[in-house]
């Protein structure tokens, strides 16, 4: 039997191309991106030993406070700690660095580099050093008040070359500089795509953080000891309430290499997430090409079953097959995931995020795991359809066409609605209250029942979808109804990965479209400015707090109010506090306070809001110990409790709390209120001027505001283009296999038509329609299929204040117009390849 | 029943078919000249391997001759594009083959319009109403080819091949796969069809009954013409078969 299965294997080698093709499809994703990240991980791992190669000992604080999303903020340490450093023996050089928010601006006026989202952009120290970071590839070190280096990519970036005048943003404002020298950091122009403004010491102290403060100290020994040892007689000057910790070199280059490490391993998971929903989705084209293989052959084997053979000996062959095919086209998938690898290496760049150099990381365990994962996939895929060709009846050899049982079964419709019902009915109850954990299973077994309900109402949808065809094409359009209606098995599997898409796809988007409209009534009733200067920084840098003082001083302008952030650490948790002024916020700002004005909030005061005063049993004159980034802990007594923390977090406090300390803070949004009768014109051209003038932020009208923080979701339409732009490929290549295969089985019939007068371009309309009949088919279910889930996210959410459901009515067109797109697409090549099919072989009486 | 001047509905000229080369090379067709005429009802005949088929396959622009020309209504078919080979065949031809003559997602009726819906022509409704009634399916138009015999199947493509008026129907053992009941009766239509509506066959058949309905027989052998016959009859065909060594 073993033989028979390699014969019929090796027989058919377009059977075998195309299933091996399904298969590819699935492993390439998962081999590439698996990768990808082992080389991301590499390169970067590279990169640190590279730049710390030199550094034997780093020395900082040891106080850190962490805010809500990982972000950290360790506290500064003081200048004059490193002359105590130099004076140790065994230290041959020591010098200061600093790292802190700051943007280039360009020749154009616009800062360099995206803000949030993208790499950060960063100020910074360039000195001469034996252990430097940054080495001069052009020009020479910053040195004074006056002069700044750039990374190369940067600098190339903007333009700039040496004695350009350079404006800089940072905390502390915008100033220019002369530029003075290129600079690059290891062997890269710019570190992960990161921008770098370099100076020197007592100006990057001054300009990026508090003067006399330093981030941290780097140490080269001078080899009389082990850095152990170097990094043991530090820590020994230093007392310990200096709070100050050294680390050898080989400490902080790990340290360093698990940060990156951690902050890749969320891509990593996004793209295996992306991966296992490709290998789900293309099991459903392995699935469906079996089904297709089992029943073209079923002449085939019921020969065989009349010839003697065992229905065990038949289903045996096919998993043999499947095993071969497993094989064959996880090895290929491996090949072309280095493939998907290289042009994600190659695409990156090209978006900005410059990449260190070095190979692609191929190793043996990613092919392995390829591998099992390709076979076990093709395997499992194949065992029902096995199943079912082992229990072909000898008599079927007798049979004229090979159709596959058309019936769409009366226990398939009874399981497929019972799941559905089973499905709802959870989703009900937790309408009705029950625990929302509960809602996955509600939409799993909806999803469930739907494809297993598929055959039967592919048909009649087939049939419906059809009729425009067959009004616009006559009777090439009927055709190709009655062809993509006459396998509703067939059709309703190769939808499927299209279904599947498209209500990914309609879901998200639907969530986008909901929050999007809550986002713009929230905004709408608690802010109250006339206009907003907005920075899209997300919690790393973003507006100096003097660009406020600067704009509540033009004419005509009632209050200009600053709203930052601030890291601190409550009861040893991290927390991101809102800082406001309280004595400009007024007019602009309404967060809802109870009984009480923005006055009561005063340097030793926080204003907390209800749902928190619950939860920790708060009430006005409560004390609230808070620790600060200078490691400072301050009481903040709770003066009054608001309404609205959708917007302000649960504390907002003021910036007088930690007025002249090396706290850091930035304004995320600037508001601001014109004087009654004020021209409204002049005045937003001077707001621009001012705001142009200090390099960063983008100033917007109150409804351009409003539209541009409920348009923010719209960040989620990436992940959204992703997932669809995967499973357009997918649903292609699926529609295409079925399409070759549904045309190799119909040779006689396109023979025919063609012997009777059918011409070649109608030969293909057929094709092509009944592609997209098939493509419109997977979309329409899975548009209603996304809307319903869409709407059960979107329930589910409403503790968190998401209240009202949205239909993504953009996004739908596009999503129909897209499955029509893939149809069209799909059938190029198998309508191409029915033209070629030989007409005698129609006349072929045998 | 053949009128005194008769004109050339179809014809092959030195027609020769090759395939494979040198050693191996077989001749389908060998020098073949042949004219068919119009309102004759022709048969051919001739041992298995002969080159009938291949013959109407070359008539029928379904293939291409290796040397000599065909000729379909005063055009070389050799000089057509594939569009206009496909047209000429759409309207100048009816086909009849042996088995699988219809698209199964087709009712009967859609099955006899093909030709005509594929040119987006409306054809003659009233000819083709009466060859519907003609054939007998009236009550059978909406079935589709599954859920029809095999004799009414033959019927359909019988219909489908009249329904554009064709010049010529091409028929190659259209009887084969059927009881001779079921045989001759579609054999008597097509004798109907040339007497009562003028129709143009030629018909491949290995039946010397079948072919006794022709007004004339042409012999094939090795790919050869090897002799004609004029008003068959069953018996007078056998005898002539035998000596071809079939
Ligand atoms: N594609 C082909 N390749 C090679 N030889 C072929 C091909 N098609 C036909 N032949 C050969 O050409 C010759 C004529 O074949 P043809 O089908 O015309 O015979 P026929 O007279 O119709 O026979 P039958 O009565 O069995 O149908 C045969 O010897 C056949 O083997
Ligand atoms: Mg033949």
């Amino acid at each position: 039997m073993f033989r028979i299965a390699l014969k019929s294997i090796v027989g058919r080698k377009a059977r075998l191309v195309l299933t091996s093709l399904a298969v590819i499809l699935g492993t390439a994703f998962l081999s590439g991106t698996s990768v990808f990240s082992a080389t991301l991980d590499r390169t970067f791992n590279n990169l640190f030993e590279d730049v710390f190669k030199n550094i034997d000992g780093y020395v900082r604080s040891t106080q850190v406070v962490e805010g809500d999303f990982g972000l950290i903020e360790r506290q500064r340490i003081p200048a004059d700690y490193v002359d105590k450093v130099l004076s140790v023996p065994g230290v041959s050089d020591a010098v200061p660095d600093i790292q802190a928010f700051a943007r280039i601006v360009g020749k154009d006026g616009k800062p360099i580099g995206t803000e949030g989202a993208g790499p950060p952009t960063f100020g910074s120290v360039a000195v001469e050093f034996k252990g430097a970071l940054w080495t001069i590839a052009e020009g020479k070190f910053p040195k004074g008040p006056t002069e700044v280096a750039l990374d190369e990519a940067s600098a190339e970036k903007a333009g700039y070359v040496l004695g350009d005048k350079v404006k800089v943003v940072a905390q502390s404002g915008s100033r220019t500089f002369t530029l003075v020298g290129i600079a690059s950091y290891g062997d890269v122009r710019s570190p992960g795509g990161a921008t770098f403004a370099l100076f020197d010491v007592p100006t990057a102290a001054e300009f990026l953080g508090k003067p006399g403060f330093v981030d941290a100290i780097l140490v080269v020994g001078d080899g009389s000891r082990s850095d152990d040892a170097l990094a043991k007689d530090i820590d020994a000057i230093f007392e310990p309430s200096q709070k100050v910790e050294t680390l050898t070199g080989a400490e902080i280059t790990k340290e360093t290499q698990d940060d990156i490490g951690q902050a890749l391993s969320f891509f990593s998971i996004f793209l295996t997430i992306f991966s296992v929903i490709a290998l789900g989705v293309g099991s459903f084209v392995i699935y469906n090409v079996f089904s297709i293989s089992a029943a073209q052959r079923q002449k085939e084997n019921a020969l065989l079953r009349a010839l003697g053979a065992n229905r065990a000996q038949i289903t045996r062959s096919m998993l043999i097959e499947s095993i071969v095919v497993g094989l064959f086209g996880s090895l290929l998938g491996f090949v072309g995931g280095i493939g998907i690898s290289k042009l994600l290496s190659v695409a990156l760049p090209a978006l900005g995020f410059d990449l260190p150099s070095g190979g692609l990381v191929i190793s043996a365990s990613i092919l392995i795991n390829t591998v099992i994962v390709g076979l076990v996939v093709t395997v499992l895929s194949a065992v029902l359809p096995a199943r079912r060709a082992g229990k072909v009846p000898p008599l079927a050899a007798m049979r004229a066409t090979a159709i596959e049982t058309a019936g769409p079964g009366r226990v398939r419709l009874f399981w497929g609605l019972g799941s559905m019902l089973v499905g709802l009915g959870i989703i009900g109850a937790v309408i009705g209250g029950s625990s929302n954990n509960l809602l996955g299973f509600g939409v799993l077994f909806v999803f469930i029942g739907t494809i297993v309900i598929g055959p039967s109402i592919a048909r009649p949808v087939a049939l419906f979808l059809g009729r425009p065809a067959e009004t616009l094409r006559g009777v090439t359009g009927q055709m190709a109804r009655q062809n993509a209606a006459r396998n509703p098995k067939r059709t309703s599997r190769t939808s499927a990965p299209v279904l599947i898409g498209v209500a990914l796809v309609t879901a998200v988007s639907a969530l986008a479209a909901s929050i999007n409209g809550q986002i713009a009534d929230i905004f709408t009733e608690q802010f109250k400015g006339d206009y907003a200067v907005n920075s899209n920084a997300q919690g790393f840098g973003g507006l100096s707090p003097d660009l406020a003082t600067t704009l509540s001083s033009i004419d005509g302008v009632n209050d200009a109010s600053g709203i930052g952030t601030v890291l601190t650490k409550i009861n040893d948790k991290g927390r991101t506090l809102i800082v406001i002024t309280p004595s400009s916020i007024g007019g602009n700002y309404d967060i809802g306070l109870v009984n009480a004005d923005y006055s009561v909030l005063d340097k030793d005061g926080i204003l907390i809001s209800e749902s928190l005063a619950e939860r920790d049993n708060l009430k006005i004159g409560s004390v609230i110990p808070v620790t600060f980034g200078d490691g400072v802990t301050r009481d903040l007594t709770v003066r009054a409790l608001y309404v609205h923390n959708d917007l302000a977090g649960d504390r907002v406090i003021s910036r007088e709390t930690f007025a002249n300390t090396t706290v850091s803070s930035f304004d995320f949004s600037i508001y601001v209120t014109l004087e009654k009768g004020a021209d409204n014109e002049k005045v937003r051209a001077e707001l621009q001027k001012a705001v142009d003038e200090y390099g960063q932020g983008k100033l917007l009208s109150r409804d351009e505001y409003i539209d541009e923080q409920a348009g923010q979701v719209n960040q989620l339409l990436g992940l959204i283009y992703g997932l669809l732009a995967l499973s357009v490929i997918i649903a292609i290549v699926g529609i295409i296999i079925t399409l070759l295969l549904s045309v190799f089985e119909r040779q006689r019939e396109i023979g025919l038509l063609r012997a009777v007068g059918m011409t070649r371009s109608q030969v293909r309309t057929t094709v092509r329609w009944e592609s997209v009949i098939t493509s419109l088919l997977g979309a329409v279910v899975g548009i209603l299929l996304g809307l319903g889930l869409g709407w059960v996210i979107v329930f589910a959410l409403r503790d968190q204040g998401l209240t009202s459901f949205q239909i993504p009515v953009g996004s739908t067109v596009f999503i129909m117009v897209m499955s029509f797109v893939v149809g069209v697409l799909a059938a190029v090549y198998p309508a191409w390849r029915a033209t070629k099919v030989d007409m005698l072989d129609a006349l072929n009486t045998n | 029943m053949t009128s005194p001047t008769l004109t050339v509905a179809a014809s092959a000229k030195n027609a020769t078919k090759k395939y494979g080369k040198d050693e191996g090379v077989v001749y389908a067709l060998n020098n073949v000249s042949v004219d068919f005429y119009s309102g004759q009802f022709t048969a051919i005949m001739g041992p298995s391997g002969s080159g009938k088929s291949t013959l109407m396959h070359c008539i029928a622009g379904l293939d291409e001759l290796t040397e000599g020309t065909a000729v379909i209504d005063n055009v070389e078919l050799s000089t057509l594009s594939d569009k206009n080979l496909t047209q000429l065949r759409r309207e100048k031809i009816g086909f009849i083959f042996q088995s699988f003559n219809l698209v199964p997602t087709l009712t009967a009726e859609e099955n006899i319009r093909l030709p005509l819906m594929l040119g987006n022509n409306k054809g003659d409704e009233e000819w083709i109403q009466r060859v519907i009634s003609t054939v007998h399916l009236n009550d059978r138009l909406t079935h589709r080819p599954s859920e029809l015999s095999g004799g009414q199947q033959q019927r359909v493509a019988v219909a489908r091949a009249l329904a554009s008026k064709p010049r010529i129907i091409l028929a190659d053992e259209p009887t084969g796969n059927l009881d001779s009941t079921t045989g001759s009766e579609i054999l008597k239509f097509m004798r109907m069809a040339v007497d009562e509506l003028g129709q143009t066959i030629v018909m491949v058949t290995h039946d010397p009954v079948a072919a006794a309905y022709a007004d004339r027989i042409v012999f094939l052998a090795d790919g050869k013409i090897a002799g004609e016959m004029l008003e068959p009859t069953a018996e007078k065909v056998l005898d002539r078969m035998k000596s071809l060594g079939n």
